[in-house]
């Protein structure tokens, strides 16, 4: 019994848009080895679904499934972490967890520590100077400029860059955010400087908010029981709030932020200003 | 009419536009526009810059007024009222779609409205600082959806704000390729003239600056297809009829006019003139306003538009009727900072214009300009110490100068 009812116009229209989802497989399936590429797997409801597409593709067409990769940014909800390894095992997927040990260790493992720039890694060194930023030190956040970029950017170029990764899938949604209405399915991103070149696959992208949930419930598909409780996006922990106390499919998806629960914070704003010459 | 649309598109130059008489063809859209549209000629923002000009626009008051507890609490004062707290209080459905950070939840612009998008959430990279027209366009057309579909049926004050003309200047190819098709720079290349040229404001390079002004040029007429495609938007959702649409920027763009770039605490026609359209006012009739008018005006109008009672925290008069406008010479305040950054040490500029004459004053060298727009459009020949006007404009501006600031 489907969570939710739908009339069967809407389910063919589902229907229709996972079909096209696995067209993008197909693509990557025609482009790449299996051993060369991988899903990016946040165990959000987002590349959930990804996830979940793919293994029917590839069961359909008796292709072994991408090895998933998800980034652990060192401020992780453990109700996350509990999904994915109870899913990747249920689901018989290979996950890698990736995460920059080295600037988790320079903060202590603590939140909001202190990171002295002078104990990092050369590595790490680097990409502070590559963005723009000229500190000795910043506090460790996650999902900060300078975190965001070291704890994330940084881990996943070092993954591809160490297992040979030429194609990634990505859960990403046109309707997500603003910044994503322009992109395309598939994307070759060009090396650049400390970036390996590859091709990043978009499956979803045709999905809505409202779509996701639809094809998540009707084909019960599993999800982390955070949206359960009213996250409708899911970050690092410490950043990401509820919304509302009501499921997120039962949520005004329309007329909301999807990520209005994301901490709208100063140095967002900041970032923002220096990107435009302002500080 | 029932709703009121106000469209600004920050760092607008007013000479770009066909209908103030540019012959390079960079705003078809706007142009046809202005032909439905009443079409002010001398209209001026008060402030050069995004922060100083803003509370005029929004909240119908001067930068200085509260700029003393803004600095400290690095938020817009709650002694300002925003035109969507007044109309959100008349009953009417407010939203407000941009990407500019200074206007953002963070600086407090966020009060009054149903709907607030600030962007501030996306990711965003430096060859693309802000969400583009087409991703604020996207927003708009999603909020329509839900307004109309809501079978809400009150009116609305929409505020939508693009930033795609501001800096750094990286025009999409086909675009360039129409307005400068002999310029074969890559986004990263553009990029590093910005931060290299423009936030170090070097004009030493008169080529430079030329290549600056043609790629700019090109962010303008990518910008006019924005705005072509915000109307449909309009359209498409049964609501064009039934709005006035009010278009105008916060402030122009300079390009080494006054030996620098981009928008400093200058006061010269290239950052203080601006465009300003009235769209729907009287459907189909065209209509040119050659009377100076201010930034502070727009929030009145967009009440009056409404048929609502002036607000009284409104220093501003509604342009409309026409006639009933009272003449009168327009002000404009902000820190005199030479590039992006204030620093301690900056003090204010201001100008005051009456007919076609302007006074400038800068505190930091204590100097006075004045010019005469009609002989001197282009602000080049300062005749304060052989007008014998200059004395009776002194004491025009001389009671605006030092107050409310430190």
């Amino acid at each position: 019994m489907p969570k939710i009812e739908l009339d069967p116009k809407r389910v063919e229209e589902l229907e229709q848009k996972i079909e096209k989802s696995k067209e993008i497989f197909k693509m990557a399936y025609d482009r790449f080895d299996p051993d060369e590429m991988r899903l990016i797997w946040s165990g959000g409801k987002d590349s959930t679904l990804t996830l979940w597409i793919c293994r029917q593709f590839c069961q359909e067409n008796g292709l072994p499934l991408p090895k998933a990769f998800t980034i652990d940014e060192g401020d992780a909800f453990e109700e996350i972490d509990e999904f994915l390894e109870k899913y990747s095992e249920e689901w018989n997927v290979e996950l890698d967890w990736g995460r920059n040990e080295d600037v988790l260790k320079a903060a202590g493992y603590e939140l909001g520590a202190e990171v002295i720039v002078a104990d990092l890694n050369e590595r790490n060194q680097a990409e502070i100077k590559r963005i723009g930023f000229d500190l000795e030190r910043f506090p460790f956040e996650a999902e900060s400029y300078v975190g965001n970029h070291l704890m994330k950017t940084v881990v996943f170029n070092t993954y591809l860059e160490d297992n040979n990764v030429r194609a990634v899938f990505q859960g990403l949604r046109w309707d997500e955010q603003a910044a994503r209405a322009k992109d395309e399915y598939y994307e070759d991103a060009d090396a650049a400087e400390l970036t390996p070149a590859h091709t990043r696959y978009r499956p979803i992208l045709h999905f809505t908010e409202r779509d996701i949930w639809d094809t998540t419930l009707y084909f019960d598909i599993p999800y982390c029981p955070l949206y359960e409780d009213g996250y409708r996006s899911l970050g690092a922990k410490t950043t990401s709030l509820k919304l509302d106390d009501l499921p997120a499919w039962e949520q005004d998806l329309e007329n909301t932020e999807e990520r209005g629960g994301r901490r709208q914070d100063k140095e967002k704003t900041m970032a923002r200003l220096r990107m435009l010459g302002y500080m | 009419m029932k709703n009121v649309v106000l469209l600004t598109i920050d760092c607008l130059r007013k000479d770009v536009l066909g209908c103030y008489g540019n012959q390079d063809g960079l705003t078809p859209f706007l142009d046809s526009i202005a032909e439905k549209s009443i079409q002010f000629t001398k209209a001026q923002t008060v402030a050069p810059y995004t922060q100083a000009s803003f509370p005029g626009i929004l909240t119908s008051s001067y930068y200085f007024d509260h700029a003393k507890e803004e600095k400290q609490t690095e938020r817009l004062s709650p002694k300002r009222t925003l035109l969507s707290e007044a109309l959100k209080q008349a009953g009417m459905v407010t939203a407000a779609f941009h990407s500019n950070p200074y206007l953002g939840d963070y600086f407090g612009w966020n009060r009054g409205w149903d709907r607030f998008y600030d962007s501030m959430e996306e990711d965003v990279s430096p060859i693309s600082p802000f969400i583009k027209g087409d991703g604020i366009n996207q927003m708009v057309d999603k909020w329509l959806s839900s307004h109309i579909r809501g079978s809400d049926d009150r009116p609305f004050f929409l505020w939508t704000h693009y930033m795609d003309v501001h800096e750094p200047y990286i025009p999409k190819k086909e675009y360039l390729d129409t307005v400068a098709p002999s310029i074969d720079l890559s986004k990263e290349e553009m990029l590093e003239l910005f931060e290299e040229v423009v936030l170090k404001r070097d004009v030493s390079s008169a080529e430079t600056v030329n290549v600056l002004g043609k790629l700019y040029r090109a962010v303008v007429r990518e910008a006019d297809d924005h705005t072509r495609t915000f109307f449909d938007v309009l359209e498409q959702h049964g609501v064009l009829d039934e709005s006035v649409v009010m278009i105008t920027t916060d402030h122009g763009d300079e390009f080494g006019e006054h030996g620098s770039l981009s928008h400093n605490g200058k006061m010269y026609c290239e950052l203080i003139d601006s465009p300003l359209l009235i769209y729907n006012y009287s459907p189909g009739k065209a209509q040119v306003c050659d009377t100076l008018v201010s930034g502070l005006d727009i929030s009145p109008t967009l009440v009056h538009l409404l048929g609502l009672e002036p607000i009284e925290n409104f220093q501003g008069h509604s342009l409309l009727p026409l006639e009933d406008y009272p003449q009168k010479g327009c002000y404009g305040e902000a820190i005199g900072k030479l590039g992006h950054r204030v620093k301690d040490t900056d003090q204010p500029v201001y100008f005051y214009r009456e007919n076609d004459l302007k006074i400038i004053y800068r505190v930091e060298e204590d100097s006075w300009q004045m010019y005469d727009l009609q002989a001197d459009p282009k602000e080049q020949n300062n005749i304060i110490n052989t007008s014998p006007l200059s004395e009776e404009m002194k004491s025009k501006l001389s009671p605006r100068i030092n107050r409310g600031h430190k």
